[in-house]
């Protein structure tokens, strides 16, 4: 195992120098506006970034998911404004039903569709992020029988929808087919269940929440030891201290909470392991925003500062794929169908159950 | 692009299940005749007869060597032991103290004939310690503390005052820290040493002071030249600060900084379903609490490892301080909000009483050990902030 996490740690070095290198305000305005930086998704491609979950006959590195963490929360810290986590996450989708990923970006739906007897899918996704922008899009799809079949479409067969406005102005659309042929679909894997795609788009978002959380403390770190008010930067007041700190906390937790949802997903507990973290860091990450615009007073809400590509990645996110109040619900509702007796147990058998070394 | 923290996850091995096991099954037998008052005290409730069965059982000192009575088992064997006795609000206080803290201190730094005269005593949960640090105006200013040792012939003589000593009047020995050096004005951090100081010893006096739930856990304790043999300095001569805190550091990530309100949440559990109140707000809540749960535990693991791997993660663990109290400190206002108990204590109604004991007693848990403005000072200045 230790030279796939040499191939792992590689992986993340190069997302970060590349992303480092390139992500700029303009690529993520231009994102805003609908339209994918090429020359950007020409890179990441060669990289092999999309594939990194995908066996090998599929170019892939065959990665598990504790070991992309580092890519998926990342593509967060960075706000980078590519759909890297969708089509790595539907490549890996695709590979593991064994159908062939094709080239390009991959959108995915999270709501169930319909398969007729004919193979024609019907249904509708209330917002697809990056559909508009992707060459192909994944979905799951069930038949008469009640069988779930892995789907893969062709956006150019799809009507194209106008883009929905969402508070973090990244590309999204609705998805609407009505008896939509497929270019390819394979009965589902047993580790997409009764939720589908969900549990693994919600730990998707997790990570990446994870990553722009611990980005929004580095910045509000530097902020505090530079900006000066009162002859003295604004962090050798205690209050300012105490906020940071609390922030922090939030953002390890979020990060230990990430980690854990795709060791959960690697040990084939999926769905459990996307409840804990999703309704944890989309909690967390709404007093995490909360704290760093109280930090950055008026500067922090500008267009022209950096931070609101964070706060409004968070704000987006937590709601996405299940909000913290879905999955606690659902959590919850699982805990509570049983005596409190069995809590404990619960929790002690919530660690995942094989380990990556 | 990397976090200021580091959290790298440990994996607990399914080799330790049969422990768990048998730790679960004395507990349920052990627990039934445990009022929901007593199990509210959960780590600092004294119960010296289950801590001499405890130490029967081999789990206290449970990593020392065993030519000090310890048993040479795992650090991670230990925290599993831990987290059920935590769960189940098991009386650890006669033993807790000792385990935790004073014996691995003596361990660590004792003399050889320290650690032969002590670690078996509290192995087999036959001595009881408690911690002398706070003073009546040495509080989260704790370098300032002012009660003196003196040197004498054969050894010291300690004056001054401590308080807040929990459990002191049942107590065997004191851990306490005393200023050895010159005044605290002039070398705060520097001349505090400490001692191994026998309660019984003459000149010692112990009065226990009232908490507001009526009971005298905590105590003042005053030195009045009380002799301590030269051997009963723990470690050097005025390093006492240092050695303190390093143990203080070690304590801040364990179960108990997160799971001291927990018994609380499956009585709860059980209230709902008999009143049929488990709707959407109750799903929610349980839901969030135990989502927390999980994340701090795998946080505390997190520490644990770094720990065992030699590491000291001092910004980590107070991290997971802050996060572990706030958690057990809002786990009684969330019943309260689920349930909306009747503001009475029904005597041998187990959730009514340990619901009453934790709503009075959770706001000790973010000002013992460390308060959280204190603790949230260390994780800033470890985050850079200066
Ligand atoms: C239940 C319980 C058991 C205890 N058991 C023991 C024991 O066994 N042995 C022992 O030695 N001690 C014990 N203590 C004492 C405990 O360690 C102290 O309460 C703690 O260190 C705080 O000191 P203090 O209570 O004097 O509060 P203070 O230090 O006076 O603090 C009061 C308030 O001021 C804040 N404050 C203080 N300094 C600062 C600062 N620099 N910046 C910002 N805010 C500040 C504090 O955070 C707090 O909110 C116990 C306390 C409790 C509640």
């Amino acid at each position: 195992m230790s030279s796939e996490m040499n191939i792992s740690e590689m992986l993340a070095e190069q997302v970060n120098r590349l992303l480092g290198a390139t992500v700029n305000r303009d690529l993520r305005v231009k994102a805003e506006n609908g339209m994918l930086d090429s020359s950007l998704w020409a890179e990441i491609e060669n990289l092999g970034l999309t594939r990194a979950m995908c066996s090998e006959s599929d170019g892939g590195a065959d990665l598990r998911w504790a070991e992309c963490e580092p890519v998926m929360r990342l593509s967060g810290a960075h706000a980078a404004p590519v759909p890297i986590g969708e089509t790595l996450l539907a490549s890996w989708i695709l590979s593991s039903a064994g159908i062939k990923v094709p080239a390009g970006v991959i959108a995915l739906a999270t709501t169930r569709f319909a398969m007729d007897g004919q193979g024609k899918i019907s249904g509708r996704d209330p917002g697809v992020s990056w559909l508009n922008q992707s060459g192909h899009v994944v979905l799951i799809a069930t038949d008469s029988q009640g069988h779930d079949h892995v789907c893969l479409l062709q956006t150019s067969s799809l009507p194209a929808p106008a883009g929905l406005a969402t508070i973090d102005r990244q590309p999204c659309a609705t998805l609407e087919c009505d008896g939509i042929s497929t270019v390819q679909k394979a009965p589902a894997p047993a580790s997409t269940g009764e939720l589908g795609v969900l549990p693994y788009v919600a730990t998707l978002r997790s990570i990446q929440m994870a990553g722009a959380l611990s980005q929004i403390l580095s910045l509000t770190i530097e902020y505090a030891n530079t900006r000066v008010q009162f002859g003295r930067p604004i962090g050798k007041f205690q209050a300012i201290q105490h906020l940071v700190a609390s922030l922090a906390g939030k953002a390890a937790a979020a990060q230990v909470a990430g980690l854990y949802a795709a060791r959960q997903i690697d040990a084939g507990n999926a769905e459990d392991g996307a409840a804990i973290a999703k309704s944890l860091v989309s909690r967390y990450a709404t007093e995490a925003c909360a704290i760093t615009h109280q930090v950055f007073g008026a500067i922090g809400v500008t267009d022209e500062h950096s931070l609101h590509f964070y706060t409004r990645r968070l704000w987006q996110w937590r709601a996405e794929a299940g909000s913290d109040h879905w999955w606690s619900g659902r959590l919850g509702k699982q805990v509570l169908s049983q005596p409190g007796s069995h809590l404990w147990e619960f929790v002690t058998k919530a660690q995942p159950a094989t380990t990556l070394h | 692009m990397n976090p200021p923290f580091s959290f790298s996850p440990l994996q607990l091995p399914d080799a330790l299940e049969p422990l768990r096991q048998e730790v679960r099954s004395f507990l349920a037998d052990a627990s039934s005749q445990w009022s929901g008052w007593k199990i509210g005290h959960s780590w600092t409730g004294f119960d010296r007869d289950f801590s001499l069965e405890v130490g029967r059982r081999g789990w206290i000192g449970m990593t020392w060597p065993a030519a000090f009575g310890g048993h040479e088992r795992t650090g991670l064997e230990r925290y599993v032991m831990v987290e059920e006795m935590l769960a189940a609000g098991a009386p650890l206080g006669a033993h807790w103290f000792g385990d935790r803290q004073s014996g691995p201190l003596i361990l660590r730094l004792g003399t050889e004939k320290q650690r032969q005269h002590f670690l078996p005593l509290i192995a087999r949960g036959e001595a009881s310690f408690c911690i002398g640090l706070s003073e009546p105006d040495s509080g989260s200013d704790l370098a300032s503390l002012r009660s003196r040792a003196t040197r004498v012939d054969g050894g010291w003589r300690l004056s001054g005052r401590k308080v807040w000593t929990t459990n002191a009047h049942l107590c065997d020995f004191m851990i306490g820290l005393f200023r050895t050096g010159g005044p605290a004005e002039a070398e705060k951090h520097k001349g505090l040493s400490q001692f191994l100081i026998d309660m019984r010893s003459s000149g010692l006096e112990v009065r226990p002071i009232l908490d507001l739930t009526g009971e005298g856990h905590f105590n003042e304790v005053t030195f009045d030249g009380v002799f301590v043999p030269d051997d009963m300095l723990v470690g050097t001569e005025g390093e006492g600060w240092a050695q303190a805190s390093a143990e203080l550091a070690f304590e801040r990530s364990q179960p108990d900084r997160y799971m001291s309100s927990f018994p609380l949440i499956p009585l709860a559990i059980d209230a709902i379903r008999d009143n049929a109140q488990a709707d959407r707000l109750a799903e929610r809540c349980i839901g969030g609490a135990l989502s927390e749960l999980v994340i701090l535990r795998e946080m505390s693991l997190s520490i644990l490892g770094q720990l065992e791997d030699g590491h000291s993660p001092a910004k980590e663990a107070a991290l997971v301080k802050d996060l572990g109290n706030t958690y057990e400190q809002n786990i009684p206002e969330l019943v309260r909000e689920l349930l909306d108990s009747a503001p009475r204590i029904v005597p041998d109604n187990k959730l009514s009483e340990l619901e009453g004991f934790l709503v009075q007693t959770v706001p000790t848990f973010s000002l013992r050990g460390g308060t959280r403005e204190i603790l949230r000072g260390i994780i800033a200045k470890g985050l850079g902030l200066r």
